[in-house]
């Protein structure tokens, strides 16, 4: 089986639909899997497959759409896209033109939709929220309105209770603000030669940081993820701060601003917002990136072994799940260090385009502590989207191919590919440590 | 020099180069100058380490520089100097703009010559000569610095394009005159030298001369 297994197979190599080919040759694979329950360690059943609960009404993403999407019948069958389908559905019942496979997922979505978004709200309207309620629910995507809210509670930052709620989030992001003051706010004499040097690193960074989405230009925004780096670099003294935290921040940043901004992404200005609101802002980032960090520190402490251990648990679960390509990889000398190394201290927000990190985030902090391990899954069925292609590649070509992926067209759908065969990866491993094993 | 865009696996010599300093200085688009004749003002930091290649003609014979970007940062140079191993050649680079940039010259240095054989071919960079207002540290300095310390020197401007090519050919050129030196003190026609596509290795090409007196 373990050449089998992940679809590895040549059959549908290079046409349209290989991903899903992939997918659906993986799901069938693990069904003739002797003694195996699929599926389940969600008690929320998954209607397989499983990839189509992404709430695509965000409005960023409905912006993206509408320009290219205006010619319902240019899909240009690469890619199925969720959301135009979507449309479609909305503005004529007669879908004689949206793809024929896409209507019962789509329908299905949408359906889906309403009901979690039901739940979601039952959840969050509780007294005390269950956490592993919301997590079940969260992993799956997060409405893109209570995205704040759920962050919040999954990450552990806002209690469960909603008494309690306001009150610890006013303490905190005051406690935040006199952080600003006593570590930030201060001349460069009062640091050390270590702190200088962090907080030049951390100026160089942040100009970088998404450059390629015009929000993040603004030099106030800049600021605010100056302060929360430094702050959190300060108050993390094993690590400190190191490149690719900065990443880490955008996320954080993108969701708790949804909260006050309204639109698209592209056209929101932060003249908007008063000074307490960037605080408050602020003050959410930096508790939530220490609460997320927490649980990988030693991804950022010297020679980041925490990073070192996920490429090494990657590599050998990409031996167990795909070995042509395994086999491949090692023959033409390629370490996994050299492409995954990335992969794992930015979280994969360099791979993929960035309106689709927010969706990437809910799985993740719905992993919470069991993130790191979950990754490793992500990872391998991230990279082995084009298992077919890399077996093509030589060592040269492979490195650069990896080092710059051809994503930036990825919608929703991909995505929910790559999380869902990790989850059923996932799945199946974890129940049988040694299957496939040699 | 004649610097040709060839085919891929069309070679006579594969030299590895690294390009390391502090973090921001340029090395990206330094490489992606030299690789790509690309500039980007809006380049993300390195994570760890990524990966070029380009070839170019030395007297007659075409080189082939696989090229290995660092990450600056010092965190990362436990994971980066792992890329040194097997480097023939480096582009050691600072930022014209920033002085401690090039005060950290001295280190980079050190770590090179930590992991790498002492013939490894050296040039000191200082990039972003574009920003002639802002100049930190003078070209009298660097030179200084790089002559005390054996190494080459260019100023340059990924931006402007200046000197970016050079730098990298002077690199490759010392590399081959190295390499095709030794072969013929090995009593090796020079013109055979290490075999077609051969990676070249100054440890064990020195190894290789000392024992046997011959490389082939």
């Amino acid at each position: 089986m373990s050449g089998s297994s992940g679809g590895v197979g040549g059959g549908a190599g290079g046409s349209p639909n290989n991903t899903e080919w992939r997918f659906n040759q993986t799901l069938r694979n693990v069904q003739g899997f002797p003694g195996k329950v699929l599926l389940t360690r969600r008690s929320e059943p998954l209607s397989p497959p499983d990839y189509s609960p992404s709430f695509e009404n965000e409005p960023d993403e409905d912006e993206h759409k509408d320009g290219s999407q205006e010619g319902e019948g240019q899909a240009p069958g690469n890619s199925f896209d969720n959301a135009s389908a979507k449309k479609s559905n909305l503005l004529s019942t007669s879908s004689s033109n949206s793809l024929p496979d896409a209507q019962g997922l789509v329908f299905g979505a949408r359906a889906t939709d309403s009901a979690r978004i039901d739940k979601f709200t039952k959840e969050l309207s509780r007294p005390a929220v269950i956490l592993d309620k919301l997590r079940e629910l969260s992993w799956s995507g997060v409405p893109p309105y209570m995205r704040p809210n759920v962050w919040r509670l999954l990450l552990g930052y806002a209690p469960p209770n909603k008494d309690r709620r306001e009150g610890v989030l006013t303490r905190k992001r005051l406690e935040y603000v006199e952080c600003v003051s006593q570590y930030y706010d201060i001349p460069d004499s009062e640091r050390s030669d270590e702190e200088i040097t962090m907080l030049r690193q951390i100026a160089v960074d942040c100009p970088r940081t998404v450059p390629d989405v015009t929000f993040f230009q603004n030099p106030q925004i800049q600021k605010s993820l100056e302060r929360v780096l430094y702050t959190w670099a300060i108050r993390h003294p094993a690590s400190g701060y190191v490149q690719g935290i900065n990443d880490l921040v955008t996320p954080f940043l993108v969701v708790f601003l949804s909260e006050h901004l309204e639109g698209n992404m592209d056209t929101w200005s932060i003249d908007n917002l008063s000074a307490q609101d960037i605080s408050n802002i602020e003050a959410d980032c930096y508790w939530c990136l220490s609460k997320f960090l927490d649980g990988m520190q030693d991804h950022y402490t010297f020679a980041q072994p925490g990073i070192q251990r996920l490429v090494f648990r990657l590599k050998e679960l990409v031996r167990r799940i795909d070995e042509p390509v395994s086999k491949h990889i090692e023959e033409q000398g390629l370490e996994f260090l050299q492409f995954a190394f990335r992969w794992f201290n930015c979280l994969l927000i360099r791979e993929i385009p960035f309106h689709l990190v927010t969706r990437l985030w809910d799985t993740y902090l719905a992993e919470g502590d069991y993130l790191p391990d979950f990754l490793v899954y992500i990872s391998a069925s991230f990279l082995l989207t084009w298992s077919d292609k890399l077996q093509k590649l030589e060592f040269q070509e492979m490195v650069m191919f990896l080092q710059h992926l051809p994503t930036r067209t990825w919608a929703h759908h991909e995505l929910e590919m790559v999380l869902s065969r990790a989850y059923m990866w996932h799945t199946m491993f974890k129940s049988s440590p040694s299957h496939l094993a040699s | 020099m004649a610097a040709g865009y060839r085919a891929e696996d069309d070679y006579d010599y594969l030299f590895k180069v690294v390009l390391i300093g502090d973090s921001g200085v340029g090395k990206s688009n330094l490489l992606s100058r030299f690789t790509r004749n690309e500039f980007s003002l809006e380049s993300k930091s390195t994570i760890g380490v990524e990966f070029a290649t380009r070839s170019l003609q030395v007297d007659g014979k075409v080189v082939k520089a696989q090229i290995w970007d660092t990450a600056g940062q010092e965190r990362y140079r436990a994971i980066t100097s792992a890329y040194y191993r097997g480097a023939v050649g480096a582009l050691l680079v600072y930022d014209v703009t920033r002085h401690s940039t090039f005060e950290n010259v001295e280190r980079w240095l050190k770590e090179l010559r930590d992991h790498t054989d002492p013939n490894i071919v050296v040039m000191l960079v200082g990039n972003k000569s574009d920003l002639r207002h802002l100049v930190a540290v003078q070209t009298d300095e660097g030179k200084a610095f790089a002559e005390r310390e054996s190494l080459y020197f260019m100023e340059t401007s990924a931006l402007e394009s200046t000197n970016v090519e050079n730098a990298f050919a002077e690199v490759l050129t010392q590399i081959y005159r190295i390499v095709s030196k030794r072969a013929v003190e090995a009593g090796e026609d020079s013109a055979s030298g290490p075999g077609k596509g051969e990676k070249i290795n100054i440890k064990d090409d020195v190894s290789a001369v000392k024992k046997g007196g011959c490389c082939s």
